[in-house]
């Protein structure tokens, strides 16, 4: 009972950063993601008896992740941000006003990371939680469905929104 | 394939994970429509950008350290089971503790006291006594005279002559009280400091005087016993059964007992 392996599967710890990578982008405050990123390894531990061997760890901890940030926002009144179809029709318009124009707002014109860090702050929360998902941590469409407990048609139809903004936030990178 | 199912395509397929046949029927798509291809084209060059450029916020070291000794702090609670039902209900530890101790208490009681109903006694004046101590610490003494006629007016029963005190003990409070369903007069005397003296009187009818643990005084034998620490004498006078319980040692108490049994 010393060791935490022998009711978490050892592999969980290796974890640790992809799941504070997430809670960074989700929560922003450092603190704060500390925080999700113990609370979510206690839920694991605690739910650890529902976890079937052999099936995606990996995947099983982001999901806790997920569902961490989602009841904790909630508890606290701070529901996840919708997606406002205004920032679309904006940037759908500026994609056909602005081309070749100057950067468009929010997107500093400094180094690639930096740009790269801007833009996905700009995405409405349910993209850039499937762009982190399938881009940053690699998981299949299906693993992200998984992980967000969607479909994976929407899971799909999100990404696809989340590049169409992308590409006009980083247009200079993808020309 | 038309536009629309490609597009449902694109992620798999810039990440591999289309059957072979599907991933083909994609690519001819695009091939011939230009707005697909540039659909591609863009979704795997965001993928590239993303996957290789974006920043990674790294954990502290020292999250995984206070990671590492909560899992191994909250490993070592108890199992699943009644233990873990324990866990998730600390708070009601204690309640299901005292809870068993009363049971206990109940079942000890049931057996134990019922069998002595001299020790019900004794053990309720001990506890009474104490409260009545308690509450007389900080009474001025009381004129004797007067709360005796009261205690006589209440007792409801014929209380004989009665020690009103002296220099040495005086009467700080009298009462009624109720012991084992008995009707009883209490008198609390103050033998000195933090020092008192309970003498409880209730009708003798019924109530016998055990034969074991007689204490000889002069020409007395109550019967003796220590309870909770104080000093426990039994015995009757009249028609009453009296019990007295004391914070004085063994030889002030029969001291005393000797002075409230030569008033009576």
């Amino acid at each position: 009972m010393d060791d935490p392996r022998s009711e978490l599967p050892a592999e969980a710890l290796t974890h640790l950063d992809g799941l504070y990578n997430l809670a960074r982008w989700l929560v922003r405050d450092p603190a704060e993601a500390e925080d999700l990123v113990q609370e979510t390894y206690l839920r694991a531990l605690r739910g650890s008896h529902q976890f079937q061997p052999g099936t995606n760890l990996r995947a099983w901890l982001f999901q806790i992740l997920r569902n961490t940030f989602f009841t904790q926002y909630r508890k606290r009144g701070r529901e996840p941000e919708a997606v406002d179809p205004d920032v679309l029709d904006a940037l759908g318009a500026r994609r056909v006003t602005e081309r070749g124009g100057e950067s468009p707002p929010g997107v500093a014109s400094g180094t690639l990371r930096a740009d790269l860090r801007a833009a996905l702050d700009q995405l409405p929360e349910d993209y850039r939680a499937v762009v982190l998902l399938a881009d940053v941590e690699d998981f299949t469409m299906n693993e992200v469905a998984d992980i967000l407990g969607c479909p994976v048609g929407t899971v799909k139809s999100r990404l696809f929104r989340a590049r169409a903004i992308l590409q006009e936030l980083l247009r200079d990178y993808v020309r | 394939m038309d536009c629309r199912e490609v597009r449902d395509h694109l992620a798999e397929l810039t990440r591999n994970q289309l059957p072979p046949d599907v991933a083909d029927a994609v690519r001819a798509h695009a091939a011939g429509c230009a707005e697909c291809a540039e659909s591609l084209r863009v979704e795997a060059a965001l993928r590239a950008l993303i996957r290789g450029q974006a920043p990674r916020y790294a954990a502290p070291p020292a999250l995984r350290a206070r990671v590492h000794a909560s899992l191994r702090e909250a490993g070592r609670r108890p199992a699943p089971g009644w233990r873990s039902w324990l866990s998730l209900h600390p708070w009601k530890v204690g309640g299901l503790g005292a809870a068993l101790a009363a049971l206990v208490a109940v079942w000890v009681g049931t057996t134990w006291l019922a069998a002595d109903p001299v020790s019900q006694l004794v053990s309720q004046a001990v506890e009474e006594h104490v409260e009545y101590a308690q509450a007389a610490m900080h009474r001025p003494a009381p004129d004797a005279a007067g709360v005796l006629a009261a205690l006589r007016s209440q007792a409801g029963f014929p209380l004989g002559p009665l020690f009103a005190g002296d220099t040495e003990a005086q009467l700080v409070s009298t009462m009624t009280a109720e012991l084992r369903g008995k009707s009883a007069a209490a008198l609390v005397y103050r033998n000195g400091p933090k020092r008192y003296t309970t003498l409880l009187l209730m009708p003798g009818a019924g109530v016998t005087i055990p034969e074991e643990g007689r204490l000889p005084i002069e020409t007395f034998k109550p019967h003796h016993r220590v309870a909770s620490g104080k000093q426990v004498l039994f015995w009757k006078q009249h028609d009453l059964a009296c019990l007295m319980v004391s914070d004085l040692d063994g030889a002030a108490t029969a001291a005393f007992f000797l002075k409230i049994r030569k008033a009576a």
